[in-house]
């Protein structure tokens, strides 16, 4: 997941470091627009397409790993 | 005869030279002897800086300008329409083509900001344009997609004997439709109108490749003003029914899924490698969509004109808004393999690949 802490970081214009998986998107002003950067970032790195709506239901940096994990998963069974 | 995207079939009973075959992305569609011989983009005089609206939407401006790319946009101002960016278009082409009013056999109006509910606005242009009573005049009520389905349509009535010339006007005043407190739309859509002159000609054999998901009806929508109202659907609350509502994500996600396989698909029904393009044309949609899916198309930028920093997302204009600007040089001294792929609402798709130039006319005027 360091490759996608790096784009988050990046689209939320903050540390690396920062992407712990406590980090708060409200925070980091999660709104539309971070959701296409983060579709897109998403589509980059695992070649999946991340519904927006889950995706806006996400909270955490956690959740977000988890959501992708999912979607990896999901595809790959 | 066609091989687009593995999947190809032959419907049978149609004529050869209008066959039809399926591919991953959509329907397949040859046709032959039809050529573009000029076209014509008209613009509203009034230009919308981004400065336009920094008052309203504060430091989020920056942010939705680095995502849409739209730095200026043109916006049309007391009534006028569509249509009337269309006649100006129109007029200067059929001028400078030098084509005889009384030659023009049929006339498509695709946009969904006609003059009226009714009568089609293609009747009505085509009295304005002084073409001659008992020709062809239809709309098609499509936005993004609808440049190369129209394409298509007027190919078709030229390959089939119904037209020799055609006159396939697009374009939308998007901004009449913008709610002035949605970033999302009211800094992207500008509006526009584009008349394309398409003649028989013996060289003149497009693919084409035209698709439809309407299960994304409802992200990219209006949702009131014509005879059903959707507007009390919970994904509508807050926004006004009357204006253009756009989820974009899902529309972001329905573009990474959908585009890249139509751009593939496009190239295979045509016989053809990214090599073998001049150019890929596709929907001014937003740059940041643009570049993300040419690097996922793997087309080299270089090759994928960006003019959406002018003139916003100009709905079914911005291709050959393309065509007019960017390429108007290269289109007008050389012949030129062309993609042009359009795509958004409905959801609609559609691709056309075909040979343009040199042409006669290829210009920008301003209304």
């Amino acid at each position: 997941m360091s490759a996608f802490h790096e784009g988050l970081a990046e689209i939320f214009e903050v540390a690396v470091a920062d992407m712990t998986p406590n980090f708060r998107l409200e925070d980091a002003n999660w709104d539309s627009l971070a959701i296409v950067s983060t579709i897109a970032l998403i589509d980059d790195l695992y070649d999946r397409t991340v519904s927006a709506d889950a995706l806006a239901a996400c909270t955490t940096v956690a959740d977000l790993d988890a959501l992708v994990a999912r979607e990896c998963a999901v595809r790959a069974a | 005869m066609l091989a687009a995207g593995g999947a190809a079939a032959s419907t049978g009973g149609c004529p050869a030279d209008l066959e039809t075959s399926a591919a991953a992305s959509g329907r397949v569609a040859r046709t032959s002897r039809a050529r573009i011989a000029g076209l014509v983009s008209c613009l509203p005089p009034r230009r919308i800086e981004n400065s336009h609206f920094a008052a309203r939407f504060g430091s989020k401006l920056d942010d939705v300008v680095k995502m849409t790319g739209v730095r200026t946009r043109y916006w049309v101002e007391g009534g006028v329409t569509t249509s009337d960016l269309c006649a100006r278009a129109a007029r200067e082409l059929l001028d400078r083509l030098a084509w005889d009013r009384a030659s023009v056999d049929a006339l498509v109006f695709v946009s969904q900001t006609p003059d009226y509910r009714l009568p089609a606005t293609a009747c009505s242009l085509q009295a304005r344009l002084g073409l001659r009573p008992g020709i062809v005049a239809f709309d098609v009520p499509l936005g993004c997609s609808g440049y190369p389905y129209g394409l298509w349509l007027a190919m078709m009535m030229i390959q089939t004997g119904a037209a020799q010339r055609v006159l396939l006007a697009v374009g939308d005043t998007s901004s009449v439709m913008n709610d002035p407190d949605d970033r999302s739309t009211v800094l992207l859509f500008g509006d526009a109108g584009a008349v394309t002159a398409l003649e028989a000609h013996d060289d003149g054999d497009a693919v084409h490749i035209l698709g439809t998901d309407g299960r994304g009806a409802e992200n990219l929508i209006v949702p009131r003003g014509a005879f059903r109202s959707c507007s009390t659907h919970p994904k509508f609350s807050g926004y006004p029914a009357d204006t253009l509502y756009m989820d974009g994500g899902e529309v972001f996600n329905f573009t990474l899924k959908a585009i890249p396989t139509l751009i593939r698909d496009t190239i295979a029904a045509a016989g053809q490698t990214i090599d073998g393009y001049d150019a890929f044309v596709l929907h001014q949609a937003n740059a940041f969509m643009l570049k993300h899916l040419a690097k996922k198309a793997k087309i080299d930028p270089g090759r994928l004109p960006i003019n959406i920093d002018r003139y916003g997302n100009t709905s079914s204009a911005s291709i050959p808004l393309v065509l007019t600007t960017d390429l108007a040089a290269a289109v007008s001294e050389r012949a030129m393999r062309l993609a042009l792929v359009g795509f958004g609402v409905g959801y609609s798709w559609a691709s056309t690949t075909l040979t343009v130039g040199p042409l006669a006319c290829a210009e920008t005027v301003t209304l």
